[in-house]
């Protein structure tokens, strides 16, 4: 044969992706696990935007990314559909969440009370550079309190409802099955309260912090105070075949509540509660989720803005996909550019001298 | 009877990678799609091993779509071998032992990004589109609620404003790839960005299309023997690329959509977008048995 096809295509891919790896160099259970020690926070975003709580899993998915964020989370969601539904756990209360850290900005103490917890809020942020001079920095060891904080605290919102300060719905018991799952079924707008909170649950973290910031700005129309934030554990509970409630394990969350007068002469909470530890961005969706009610068409604090753009998987994908050849499309619109110029020609030349 | 008589056995991945839930909900999908020609169906979209915007929701229908028996092929931009296209192409031969071919006559089933093949599509051939926007009306309302809407209320009209606004504008319609396009007399679609030059070859076709867009999580049909039309004004009639004049520097073929090369000395070549036609026609040339189908352009015209 003659004429030979460039095959260079699966060829080319196929070494392109060498070279990373290349770079990346030998991935064992060693490095994961290094991974997994070494960066619980980052594994926490990760399993929080990825839906899904497996620290291992994570931190083989950082390494596996070389710390590309949206490779790591895309490895995940792909892996993650793909496995079986076992069971649905029951809900969780907040009264049931092990508590390692609780905080409210809205009044000096709480029932229950301001428990710090884990923070580096009043750290001051030294580089510790004698580290690299071959000097380990070892934390201090933690003094236990006198009295331990209890591990079960109550939340402010029930104070505020009992007060009559916060509107107080009617519980309505919805079958495990019966649960709206974004993951099986398309976000449509108005979107129902579940597949709300659900998406922001999974939603890029810097994204959410973006939008949030905005309307913290005055983008919005609604200030956040927040009300409560915690970072806890969850109890899973599942039901055995046989009927019997047992706890499966349990898993990091942190959830924030914000608030603000309402119009209705009552506060109005926003609520966001995601996977893993990851502060900035329970409050950045709870401020979303608070402006949300009154927001405008379009505007950045509205629903269907917010959750299309802070989308992790579909955001950096649709940005990198601008790197796929797009000539056929150019040499479209250049035809229509060059046809528009050809019928335009001979008008520039009738203008009288 | 016992378990293991009705289940399979275990295994790490499915057959075609997605799980039996996701097809089944491809599957209803694809059926409403089919029964509303044009209209945008929304769907779950799952996540799947490649980045979104790189072909995800073509990705869907096809790994739904496969069986072993399938011949498959995947072009982007026309060509078998770019990149994205090998790529694609080898997972899904990977995941579902499906047979791969560069030919049209040959595939059963030919996923595309931004093309239709030049020769024409048979009956009982499926034809997927990946689509990155699913909304014609996004231009004019970039909210999906409000526009899902306009849908239902057919409200239209202001897609034929920015048509008249280019014409006033430019004297032509400005319009490029994506060239909104009445279905079945009912629903405006974006035909995916396929150039004008493609769009034609949609009406009243033997083929089955499917459109589906991953991110935007819609996918909507045009089945066989379905109307496609280009919004057009009475006086003002729909116009392809003018490419028809143009002959393929390659394989000195002509009459075909083409990618335009620019040159060192100013000017330009042009060479078939539709790769493979292009590696026909040569060998053809050379002596050698290629066959090659009967073309939706012959001539430079639509036939």
């Amino acid at each position: 044969m003659a004429y030979v096809a460039t095959r260079g295509g699966a060829r080319a891919i196929d070494q392109a992706e060498r070279l990373y790896r290349a770079e990346l160099g030998q991935i064992d259970a060693t490095r994961v696990d290094a991974v997994r020690r070494a960066l619980p926070m980052l594994i926490d975003r990760v399993m929080g935007e990825a839906s899904l709580y497996e620290p291992d899993l994570a931190a083989l998915a950082l390494a596996q990314a070389g710390g590309d964020l949206y490779e790591a989370v895309l490895l995940l969601r792909a892996w993650r559909t793909t496995q079986p539904r076992l069971a649905i756990a029951e809900p969780v209360c907040q009264e049931q969440l092990f508590t390692h850290r609780r905080i409210s900005a809205a009044f000096k103490d709480i029932p229950g009370g301001q428990i710090l917890g884990p923070t580096l809020d009043y750290a001051h942020r030294l580089l510790a550079t004698d580290v690299l001079q071959g000097r380990p920095y070892t934390p201090a060891p933690v003094t236990p309190a006198a009295t331990a904080a209890p591990a079960y605290q109550p939340s402010l919102a029930a104070w505020q409802k009992a007060q009559g300060l916060v509107a107080d719905p009617a519980r309505t018991e919805v079958a495990p099955d019966a649960i709206p799952d974004l993951t099986r079924e398309p976000l449509l707008f108005p979107a129902k309260r579940a597949h709300t909170l659900q998406s922001l649950a999974r939603a890029d973290t810097g994204g959410m912090l973006t939008l949030g910031y905005a309307a913290m700005r005055g983008y919005g129309n609604a200030h956040p105070t927040v009300n409560e934030l915690r970072l806890a554990e969850a109890e899973v509970r599942v039901r055995h075949p046989r009927g019997t409630v047992f706890s499966a394990g349990r898993v990091k969350v942190s959830q924030a509540e914000v608030t603000s007068k309402g119009k209705s002469g009552q506060l109005s909470l926003g609520f966001c509660a995601t996977l893993g530890w990851n502060e900035v961005k329970v409050i950045s969706g709870a401020t979303l989720d608070l402006n949300a009610a009154a927001a405008p068409k379009g505007s950045p604090v509205e629903e269907e803005f917010f959750l299309y753009h802070t989308e992790p998987v579909e955001a950096s994908g649709f940005c990198i996909h601008f790197k796929l050849p797009h000539y056929v499309t150019f040499q479209s619109s250049l035809d229509a550019l060059r046809g528009a110029k050809t019928a335009a020609a001979p008008q520039s030349e009738q203008v009288p001298t | 009877m016992s378990i293991a008589q009705l289940t399979k056995a275990w295994q790490p991945m499915s057959y075609g990678f997605l799980d039996a839930s996701a097809k089944r909900e491809l599957r209803r999908k694809m059926l409403k799609a089919i029964a509303v020609p044009g209209c945008q169906m929304p769907y779950a979209s799952r996540e799947v091993p490649m980045a979104r915007g790189w072909g995800t929701g073509g990705l869907q229908v096809t790994l739904t779509l496969l069986k072993p028996s399938s011949v498959v092929k995947v072009i982007d931009q026309g060509a078998d071998d770019s990149v994205n296209a090998a790529s694609i192409r080898s997972f899904l031969s990977k995941v579902s032992g499906a047979a791969e071919t560069w030919d049209t006559l040959d595939a059963s089933l030919i996923q595309s990004r931004h093309r239709i093949p030049e020769e024409r599509l048979h009956a009982g051939q499926i034809l997927v589109l990946q689509v990155p926007n699913p909304e014609p009306l996004r231009p004019v309302e970039p909210n999906m609620s409000i526009a899902r809407q306009m849908h239902a209320d057919a409200d239209y009209g202001r897609l034929w404003l920015i048509l008249y606004e280019q014409i006033v504008r430019s004297g032509r319609i400005m319009e490029g790839a994506a060239y909104p396009s009445l279905v079945n007399g009912r629903h405006v679609m974006t035909p995916s960005p396929i150039p004008r030059w493609d769009v034609p070859k949609l009406h009243m076709a033997q083929h089955l299309t499917f459109l589906s867009a991953g991110r935007e999580k819609r996918l909507y049909a045009v089945p066989p023997f379905t109307k496609v039309e280009p919004l057009v004004f009475s006086d003002v009639p729909f116009k392809v690329e003018d490419h028809g004049a143009l002959t393929c520097h390659r394989s000195g073929v002509n009459g075909f959509y083409m990618n335009e090369i620019p040159q060192g000395d100013g000017g330009s070549a042009f060479e078939l977008s539709d790769s493979h036609l292009g590696i026909k026609a040569i060998r053809q040339a050379e002596g050698e048995a290629d066959q090659i189908g009967a073309t939706w352009y012959q001539n430079g015209h639509l036939a």
